[in-house]
């Protein structure tokens, strides 16, 4: 440190003056010590405005902030909808969040000026002006999100390196913890904002000015500028907020007297805004991915409310270091890893130890993971014995969720979300995991809970996950009467919500909006039908889409896409009393997809070999209708499936299910089905390999076809033996998957009708060890190779 | 001044132990010769003021510099201080400097085998004394734990977890209650540990792991897990610094050529980490890639040079040495080199540097 402060004599020294009429405060984001430092100056340079640095839209917002009720975290979400392409030929979405904890500064200059009742203001270009005025990858345009509140210029360049080399220091973060946030708490406000500009000052001095004109720092520092010198007209005192970085660049504007105000672009109405938002400690975490302020946010609000609460800095570092690593010590515990008293003992006196060592008046966070590090792990550290360093992260982290008190300017999709968590008892306040158990039709209200997670999906929230449940997509478990779902709220659910208010102002309006839309624009009826299964789920009916949906059905041209879409329907139609949905548009679209598929059924004749399971499974599906709800387009079945048979280069699976179906219509056609095999039989290897998916097709749409007269099964056999190990290799999926339908009580007649060709008992054959591959190709041979000698003599 | 092959600590270090002795103002644990500001300042460099002026103190480890300072301070406490790590990444080095800087000796050493008994750890007796006089203390052989006890310095116990779990845990009641009973002098046997007194194990995490240690000794001491050099530049560095030292100490007067020792750096790095600096993943051989073995092999590559060949270091010799170290145990590392080496040509044979890197590599590949 005092290299810097030597370093600093030869900087440019910004003037801590408490009489002159604009004090330029430097803050870092998050920093306790600078709103503890600043709460100070406040008192003692008793200002008539306070103006932060900070987007000037979001000025109708700072009551919002300020207000007893909202709890921290919060943020004021930004977005810009790049219409008028001013940033790119894309016209891309924009957004950001401006997090606020308890020890943000801004937020204390906020509370501090309400409390003094004078006015606080954001001062800094629109959150528009700053992207447009923004090269691509820089600023704010780097990466998909950003915050506002982006420290990492404090830790760039060279400077800082040197001087954790000379300091003898791990990182940035430790080299600030150590000057910045503990020791500054013991100097007065005139020393540590001198110490701040000095640091500030010699970063600056690194980064040349392409760069910062490249990210929009010089075009914002002139807004700024103008701002604060607008303000000294009307304020005899004002007191200037920004992040330690632009301090130089507003000083030299100030005092160069020659500030213009910036011209600045026509957003049309509704491509830019902002709203509060409640925030997470998890998100506000500079470890999260993009530097937004301090890492372990937690654990710095929690230095910040114990100087409050006790109303002096004295042993707080130490005081919530020890909470902290009891806590741990705890959940430690919980996981059952080792941590007895004596380690936490152990741990405690290391860490004071170490800030002795360090010259650190107070343990900090980096002696508490070092007092972890020693005594909790025991044995080499690795990434399973350093489980306690992620407790400790995790409990440095924080995993609270904020509140904003004042509802009015809540956008209306979160307060809709808040309002139906509130409904369903949801605990909706915690970044926590939550899981959620639910009985579909135990009651109206467990439906309705199922619904909204449904509708929080459609909304891309990530707010819920389903884990267990029927899958009415795939048609899996459909009889599933529970649901299983975990929950989280995270910044992510308000920026989803609120990306969503340009299509409802409440979630199911959304939701429905979202399916018209996407029904609208579709033309495939497998997906149109997916969209219904959607619609289904989330509890939306669509009678304006009626006939969207009638449009895509008789356009689409791919019938397996109508036959999936059939499925579905179908699903749907008898599961829509269940579910207390309305029945009779999935039973028009049902019988429109029916008709159409009657029509053109020969177009799924010639199919690759991935399609054919789901084909064989349409025609069947078409069998049970005729059985069930449209009986009297029975005999128009018969003849199309008849043709179908007939079709040329028809795929074998399909062949099979659809003779299968006439079998199933009538007995007769057994004999079709017999011949048809034969002619594979009597083929070469290829064609016999046919048989194999025939076969499949064939007993999957009318497996008691084997039980007649045993023919089947011995063909089956002949089938089986006459091919060579390799290709009977190949056919074995499609043999595998004939005989998958069978019931146990069909095995067991399979088994029966086997023994009586071969010999033994069905018992042995289903329950007797396999003999190994091996020993019977072995004994397959020694046959064979006797079986010659034999003929040879 | 006597020559030795390799001086302890405080012998090859005293001018500096005495400048900072001199200087040293820092609060200090009771016994121990330098305060832990003082100590750590020992191993890790930096200036010192003396009554010649400011002066410079030589860095001795490099890597993990908080871990050096939990160390320290783990030693000014109650608990023992175990370090762990793969062989070869100065775990020994480490103890001895700590030993040297805190109680001035770092010699107090057992090395643990798998034959070590207790009498080797706490005392033995002089037969010969106590047949004539019986049991007492003249006739007490005391070994480094007792000492250790007695003289309030730090006892070294080097590759602990090589001994049999029994002998290890006679350590757990002399760490708990700082008491040893010699029952054979009766009332006079009771020693009491005085300040100052500690316990430095190691541990290498490829033989016998620390997971045989018993959780009763595990609970008696802080661990410090010590990781291989990550950065290859140091890795350069102490290549170069430790072959010069063992140079002068070998009367060989050879100068340091850094180009191998970057070859030699970057082999280890990359074998070790099984990739290159490219991102290649290589396999990783069996033995153990530690930088103390590139030492080694560059020691004795100069001493080839010095003895039998003209004063420059031989590629050829090199690569030799390189094979006879890596394929120790395991003849399947001696593919793994060539694939690495395989690899390594077609990266590093026409970039920058390629001249040294061919002809290294292409010697290396003819390796049987």
């Amino acid at each position: 440190m005092d290299a810097v402060s030597q370093q600093g004599t030869s900087a440019k020294v910004i003037p801590f003056d408490l009489n002159a009429p604009f004090l330029l405060f430097p803050v870092r984001h998050h920093s306790p010590v600078c709103s503890y430092q600043l709460i100070k100056t406040i008192e003692l340079y008793q200002p008539e405005a306070v103006l932060i640095e900070g987007p000037e839209n979001a000025n109708e917002l700072v009551q919002v902030l300020a207000d007893e009720r909202t709890t921290l975290p919060a943020a004021i979400y930004y977005y810009y909808k790049d219409k008028k392409k001013y940033i790119s030929d894309e016209g891309k979405d924009y957004k950001c969040y401006y997090p606020f904890l308890y020890s943000s500064p801004e937020y204390n200059a906020l509370k501090a000026a309400a409390k003094m009742g004078i006015p606080a203001f954001f001062i800094d270009l629109p959150y528009s002006e700053i992207l447009i005025n923004t090269k691509e990858n820089e600023g704010l345009l780097k990466g998909d999100e950003q915050s506002y509140a982006d420290d990492s210029r404090l830790a760039s360049g060279q400077f800082y390196k040197r001087l954790c080399e000379k300091t003898g220091i791990r990182s940035f973060e430790e080299f600030w913890e150590k000057y910045f946030e503990i020791e500054g708490l013991n100097k007065t406000p005139e020393e540590f904002v001198r110490a701040m500009h000095t640091y500030c000052t010699l970063t600056r001095s690194g980064e040349n000015e392409e760069k910062l004109k490249a990210d929009a720092t010089l075009i914002r520092e002139q807004h700024m500028a103008f701002n604060i010198s607008e303000a000294m007209k009307v304020y005899k005192k004002v007191l200037v907020v920004t992040g330690g970085f632009h301090s130089l660049g507003l000083y030299e504007l100030l005092q160069s007297g020659n500030i213009k105000p910036v011209k600045q672009h026509t957003v049309p109405k509704g491509c830019t805004g902002c709203f509060p938002a409640a925030y997470s400690y998890e998100a506000a975490d500079a470890l999260h991915g993009y530097a937004s302020g301090m890492s372990y946010p937690y654990f710095y609000d929690s230095v910040f409310l114990k100087v409050t609460e006790q109303g002096s800095p004295v042993g707080v570092y130490d005081e919530v270091s020890l909470d902290m690593l009891t806590r741990c010590a705890k959940e430690c515990k919980v996981k059952d890893l080792p941590a007895a008293i004596s380690d936490v003992t152990a741990a405690h006196t290391l860490m004071h130890g170490l800030a002795a060592l360090r010259n650190i008046s107070g343990c900090g966070i980096f002696e508490l993971f070092d007092g972890v590090t020693s005594c909790f792990i025991k044995g080499e550290k690795t990434i399973s014995t350093a489980m306690p360093l992620e407790i400790l992260k995790k409990l440095a982290t924080g995993d609270g969720v904020g509140r904003i008190g004042d509802t009015a300017h809540t956008p209306p999709l979160v307060a809709d979300f808040e309002s139906k968590c509130e409904g369903f008892k949801l605990k909706y306040h915690s970044a926590v995991v939550q899981e959620k158990d639910i009985s579909l039709f135990k009651s109206e209200r467990e439906l309705e809970m199922s619904r909204f997670f449904h509708r929080m999906e459609q909304l891309d929230t990530y707010f819920a996950e389903r884990l267990k449940g029927a899958d009415l997509h795939s048609g899996k478990d459909k009889s599933r009467v529970r649901e299983v779902w975990r929950y989280r709220r995270s910044p992510q659910v308000d920026s989803a919500l609120i990306d969503h208010t340009a299509d409802g102002f409440t979630i199911e309006e959304a939701c429905r909006n979202i399916f018209s839309s996407r029904l609208n624009r579709g033309s495939k009826c497998e997906l149109a039908a997916q969209t219904a299964v959607d619609c289904f789920l989330c509890g939306i009916e669509l009678k304006d889409e009626q006939q969207a949906i009638s449009d895509i059905i008789s356009s689409d041209g791919d019938m397996l896409s109508v036959g999936k879409g059939l499925i579905l329907f179908d699903m749907l139609y008898n599961l829509s009393r269940l579910y207390e949905y309305d029945s009779t548009s999935p039973r028009g679209y049902l019988e429109m997809c029916f008709d159409r598929l009657i029509g053109a059924l020969n177009d799924l004749a010639d199919i690759p070999d991935e399609q054919a399971g789901d084909c064989i499974e349409i025609l069947k599906r078409l069998y049970a209708l005729v059985d069930t709800l449209f009986g009297e387009k029975r005999d128009i079945l018969y003849a199309a499936l008849f043709e179908l048979t007939t079709a040329e280069d028809i795929h074998p699976a399909v062949l099979g299910a659809g003779v299968g179906l006439l079998y199933a219509f009538d007995k007769k056609n057994q004999r079709l089905a017999e011949d048809i095999m034969r002619g594979y039989l009597n083929g070469d290897v290829e064609i016999k390999a046919k048989g194999a998916a025939y076969l499949r097709g064939l007993f999957s749409a009318s497996r008691d076809i084997v039980f007649g007269d045993n023919d089947f099964l011995r063909m089956t056999d002949k089938l089986i033996i006459s091919m060579p190990q390799e290709e009977f290799m190949e056919i074995l999926p499609n043999m595998r998957l004939a005989f998958s339908g069978f019931t146990p009580q069909e095995i067991s007649r399979t088994a029966e009708a086997i023994a009586a060709v071969y010999g033994g008992s069905a018992d042995s054959l289903l329950y007797r060890e396999a003999v190994d591959e091996g020993l019977f190709m072995f004994g397959r041979e020694l046959d064979s190779e006797l079986s010659s000698a034999f003929e040879r003599t | 001044m006597e020559q030795f092959i390799k001086p302890p600590v405080e012998v090859r270090y005293k001018e500096e132990l005495d400048m900072l002795r001199f200087a040293d103002n820092g609060r200090k644990p009771e016994n121990w010769v330098l305060s832990p500001k003082a100590v750590r300042t020992f191993i890790l460099g930096g200036e010192v003021m003396t009554k010649d002026g400011e002066e410079t103190i030589s860095r001795k480890f490099y890597g993990n510099d908080a871990l050096v300072e939990r160390a320290i301070i783990t030693l000014a406490g109650s608990r023992g201080l175990m370090l762990v790590g793969e062989p070869g990444t100065a775990k020994t080095m480490l103890s001895e400097l700590l030993c040297a800087a805190i109680s001035g000796v770092s010699t107090n050493t057992v090395q643990g085998t798998a034959g070590t008994t207790e009498d080797m750890i706490k005392y033995s007796w002089n037969y010969a004394l106590l047949l004539s006089k019986g049991p007492c203390r003249e006739a007490l052989v005391a070994a480094p734990l007792l000492i250790g006890m007695e003289k309030g310095i730090i006892a070294r116990f080097e590759e602990i977890t090589r001994t049999p779990a029994e002998i290890q845990d006679s350590l757990i009641s002399v760490m708990s209650d700082q008491i040893l009973n010699i029952p054979e002098l009766g009332d006079d046997g009771l020693v009491l540990s005085r300040p100052g007194f500690n316990i430095i194990g190691t541990a290498n995490t490829r033989d016998k792991g620390v997971n045989e240690m018993s959780g009763a000794l595990k609970r008696r001491f802080n661990f410090e897990t010590v990781e291989p050099v990550k950065d290859v530049r140091l890795e350069k560095e102490i290549i170069i610094r430790e072959a010069e030292d063992l140079a002068k100490a070998g009367h060989i007067d050879a100068s340091i050529d850094t180009d191998v020792a970057e070859l030699l750096a970057v082999t280890y790095h990359e074998l070790r980490e099984g990739r290159t600096e490219n991102g290649t993943v290589v396999q990783k051989p069996n033995a153990v890639m530690s930088t103390a073995e590139a030492v080694s092999v560059y020691y004795q590559t100069i001493s080839h040079a010095w003895y039998l060949g003209g004063d420059k270091v031989s590629l050829d010799v090199l690569a030799d040495n390189l094979l006879g170290a890596v394929c120790k145990e395991n003849k399947d590392d001696l593919n793994t080199l060539r694939g690495y080496f395989r690899t390594a040509l077609k990266e590093k044979g026409g970039s920058k540097g390629g001249n040294i890197w061919t002809q290294y590599l292409n010697k290396a590949l003819l390796l049987r």
